[in-house]
């Protein structure tokens, strides 16, 4: 049972053929570019979307954190559709892969930490000892701050990975004791009913994006301008 | 755990590189924000002359009290 849980997380090949490249590019298709000044209803309704969410994010920062916008943007829409994508059944969820999740956190946010050392670097090095800690803890605070920050990009990595990759699992348990039970008695009707409601919980993955990209975010924000 | 098994991941970088920077960059770099349109003045405003635009306007032979 063990092989068979995790076999819908193997990258998918046919016939030899990596088409998880495929399916990593399929999401940008939704979301069609236009050239007209009016345009239809899908494609105003996203880029609506999208300057919400973008007023919203870029409240926060001054001139140098906002040139991230682009960066940002394309970023919640990419691991966004990429999410909801994978609510279908029986589809592949690239998110669930370490490696993805890995290769897009430890660059953005090395970028994050390179900019603050380029651009402030007595205060992004004043970010390893609080403000107000006795002297003789200096060190193992440094110690301390220092971990914090290198854990910071493999957080984000796993912690995608993770939910995603937790929640797709419970779907299928829940799914295939939904439909054993089905032939044993009627409380099928319960765990059908908690198949829905966690079904609506794993929608909020679409959270899980906003807590990575605002994570990022922060951690931006922190870096660039403090 | 399958995610584990490192000999995909380089094609998974490459094509997650090669979709969120530039695939996806490219399209929303092309969404446009217009302001809203607005009607334009039919009146032109008030044009000054030459010795008015400048400076030294008090002094010049036309503006000082005539003799």
């Amino acid at each position: 049972m063990n092989e068979n849980l995790f076999a819908s997380f193997t990258t998918p090949t046919m016939m030899g053929l990596p088409i998880v490249i495929l399916i990593i590019m399929f999401p940008s298709i939704l979301f069609p570019s236009p050239n007209r000044l009016i345009n239809n209803r899908l494609i105003s309704l996203q880029q609506w979307l999208v300057q919400l969410t973008s007023k919203q994010m870029l409240a926060i920062h001054n001139h140098k954190g906002q040139t991230w916008a682009l960066m940002l943007m394309s970023l919640i829409l990419f691991i966004g559709s990429t999410n909801l994508l994978g609510l279908l059944p029986h589809s592949f969820t690239p998110t669930t892969q370490l490696s993805m999740n890995l290769g897009m956190a430890i660059p953005l946010w090395a970028g994050t930490v390179i900019t603050g050392f380029r651009h402030k670097t007595k205060a992004s090095l004043a970010h390893f000892l609080p403000q107000g800690t006795p002297i003789p803890l200096i060190p193992m605070l440094v110690i301390i701050e220092t971990i914090s920050l290198f854990i910071q990009p493999v957080a984000l990595a796993v912690r995608l990975t993770a939910n995603i990759t937790a929640g797709h699992l419970l779907m299928h348990l829940i799914g295939g004791a939904t439909l054993a039970l089905a032939n044993i008695s009627t409380s099928v009707a319960l765990i059908t009913f908690t198949i829905l409601i966690l079904l609506t919980i794993l929608e909020f993955a679409v959270a899980l994006i906003q807590a990575y990209v605002f994570t990022l975010l922060v951690s931006l924000y922190l870096h660039d301008n403090t | 755990m399958p995610q584990l098994d490192t000999s995909t991941w380089f094609i998974t970088i490459m094509s997650m590189v090669m979709t969120l920077f530039i695939v996806f960059q490219l399209k929303i770099s092309k969404y446009l924000y217009p302001l809203n349109p607005e009607p334009k003045p039919t009146t032109t405003p008030n044009q000054l002359s030459p010795w008015e635009k400048k400076w030294t306007k008090i002094y010049s032979p036309l503006s000082l009290p005539q003799q």
